[in-house]
């Protein structure tokens, strides 16, 4: 698609002008996270340095003494746990779910997938207050299973959106060939179909662990002390009885985004599909 | 196709087999015909559980007073009590306004710096990877994380934006620095978003029509606006649609930032929906609340979509 039509020397002027303004836009975008992993390297009495210094010997103390407290451990556990189980529940719920609509015609076929739509689109806050009643008086509330069910809202509409997708792409010759060898849909689906769609359910699982793990509102609302999930423990370093704690809070908000950063290079194949939830195919 | 593929099937297993299996494939062949409805009741229990039952409850509790202490269908029956109250109520009719404008002045910067973004990366030079990658990073990173890292840049006494300008300013202080400050970072942290849609739209895009206007003597804006653009409008659609809902329900920025204040300057909905339920308690209003919320989304959902239908279908 990009052309660029000119003399040598302009297209070299052109090229550096699109290289200075993508630098300069990067160094905006990056220099916020940049800034605070510089404060999480630094000691107290830098961080409270004015004018802030620039160029100091890092630190790993505060990650030292975050990743030593068992809180913080315990609020990483839970993060694995709940994120886990949720894109779990999501991809053995939603990929025969999935696979139906793309394959075989239903009545309500097409309900079920505006609701599904609905279900992604909706404010998390307008599930979230009916949720916290309702588990209140079940007795789920503050539990792991609470938090598991509400990130199911919005990675089970992923699942299927993306999995749908996935499975029109396929082609449906080899199903029909085992059907004919006598094989019935469960055996097809389970010995054919499955083993062919191990790559989006893949992608599909990277996608929901990376909006569970970077869930806030649920899980700040559905967990207490035992069970709070990371950025929750995150936040709490900012509002301790002894005021803010700058090391906590900023070595604790990278070890965060940490496997996110990492999840994210995984997926970036996929990371256009995922946002766009099956609105545009490709 | 599907029952094709059964019709083949049938007569080939009945003949060859054995009457016993004959038999084993007759049963088969109902469960068969289950396999649909098997395949998709598990997801529409769960969405039942977890989406359906819960919004008519929080339907029910809108139209109820109920408080935490009592029976779950024991509050009483108040009419529209919830919703008149929420229209009499400033703080409530300010946060419309606000999340409107937000949303609006949001989708607008990061649609606009985003196809800036889209275009400039789609430019072919080397290292554009490289480059792609480091402007993805504020999307990817947990937005609470994002958030909290723009208010220890904006803190007053050892933020670095104060020491750049050398003075004290306190960013999220005052009511129009802290709508400002809102602003800079949900453009900062989706913009990319954008980016990477309209990206992967240009890379679709066929080259014929660029071509044959750059034959036809057009000039590069030229084109842009009468071929790019157009041959674009798809995924600006689905980008447009996505961000307009996405900040309509922002919620962890805001709370991290200013927590709705100063002065309910930042009291965007979900904010308000937030406060009323867990800090204040009151469930009835805050379903209210959130009905209202679901009904916005509900409309502008479907306005989009049929934009897009009506778009498909031409």
């Amino acid at each position: 698609m990009a052309m660029v039509v000119g003399s040598r020397r302009r297209r070299r002027l052109q090229a550096g002008l699109v290289y200075t303004a993508l630098i300069a836009l990067a160094v905006i975008f990056l220099f916020p996270v940049l800034w605070v992993l510089g404060l999480s390297l630094k000691t107290r009495l830098q961080v409270f340095a004015d004018p802030p210094l620039f160029i100091w010997w890092p630190t790993l103390e505060n990650y030292i003494d975050v990743l030593g407290r068992s809180d913080f451990l315990l609020a990483f556990v839970n993060t694995l746990v709940v994120a886990g189980s949720a894109v779990t529940l999501s991809l053995c719920v939603g990929v025969p779910a999935a696979y139906a609509f793309a394959r075989f015609p239903f009545t309500g076929r097409s309900f079920l997938f505006f609701a599904l739509l609905v279900m992604r689109m909706l404010p998390p806050i307008a599930v979230l207050v009916p949720m916290y009643v309702l588990f209140s008086k079940l007795g789920l509330a503050t539990t792991r299973l609470s938090v598991v069910l509400a990130y199911s809202t919005f990675a089970l509409p992923l699942v299927v959106w993306l999995m749908r997708g996935f499975f029109e792409d396929l082609p449906k010759e080899l199903e029909e060939s085992a059907w004919i060898d006598g094989a019935g849909r469960y055996r097809a689906f389970v010995h054919i179909v499955l083993p062919l769609a191990k790559p989006g359910m893949v992608a599909a699982g990277i996608l929901c662990l990376q909006l569970a793990w970077n869930d806030f509102l649920f899980a700040a609302v559905l967990t207490n002390n035992a069970t709070q999930t990371l950025p929750v423990k995150m936040m709490s370093f900012s509002a301790g009885d002894s005021g803010v704690d700058w090391g906590g809070l900023t070595a604790s908000g990278m070890l965060v985004i940490l496997p996110v950063i990492i999840f994210s290079f995984a997926a970036q194949r996929y990371l256009v599909a995922g946002l766009s939830s099956g609105a545009v195919k490709g | 196709m599907v029952v094709s593929g059964r019709e083949v099937a049938r007569p080939a297993v009945v003949s060859v087999r054995t009457a016993e299996r004959g038999a084993w494939a007759l049963r088969g062949f109902s469960l068969d015909r289950a396999f649909t409805a098997i395949a998709v009741l598990p997801t529409f229990v769960v969405m039942l559980c977890i989406f359906g039952i819960p919004l008519l409850f929080s339907l029910y509790l809108s139209f109820t007073g109920w408080a935490l202490d009592q029976a779950l269908m024991g509050g009483e029956f108040v009419g529209l009590a919830n919703y008149e109250d929420l229209m009499n109520d400033p703080v409530f009719i300010g946060s419309l306004g606000i999340t409107f404008g937000y949303t609006a002045a949001s989708v607008a910067a990061q649609m606009m710096l985003g196809l800036a973004i889209a275009l400039l990366l789609n430019i072919d030079l080397p290292y554009m990877r490289v480059l792609r990658t480091a402007l993805v990073v504020p999307m990817m990173i947990t937005p609470i994380v994002g958030a909290l890292c723009w208010k220890l840049l904006l803190e007053p006494s050892l933020g670095f934006f104060n020491y750049l300008i050398g003075q004290k300013i306190v960013w999220l202080g005052m009511p129009a620095t802290a709508l400002l400050s809102v602003w800079v970072v949900s453009v900062w942290q989706s913009t990319p978003y954008v980016a990477l849609i309209l990206l992967a739209g240009l890379r679709s895009l066929p080259s014929e029509p660029l071509e044959a206007a750059a034959i036809d003597g057009a000039n590069r804006r030229q084109s842009f606006w009468h071929v790019t653009l157009p041959l674009l409008r798809p995924y600006l659609l689905v980008a447009l649609l996505l961000r307009v809902i996405f900040e309509f329900r922002a919620f962890d920025n805001i709370y991290a930032l200013t927590g709705g204040g100063p002065a309910n300057a930042t009291m965007v909905l979900s904010m308000f929906t937030y406060l009323t339920s867990f800090v204040r308690f009151d469930f009835s209003l805050g379903a209210a609340a959130s009905w209202i919320m679901l009904l916005i989304s509900m409309i502008t959902c479907l306005f989009f979509i049929a934009t897009i239908r009506r778009r498909d279908a031409n």
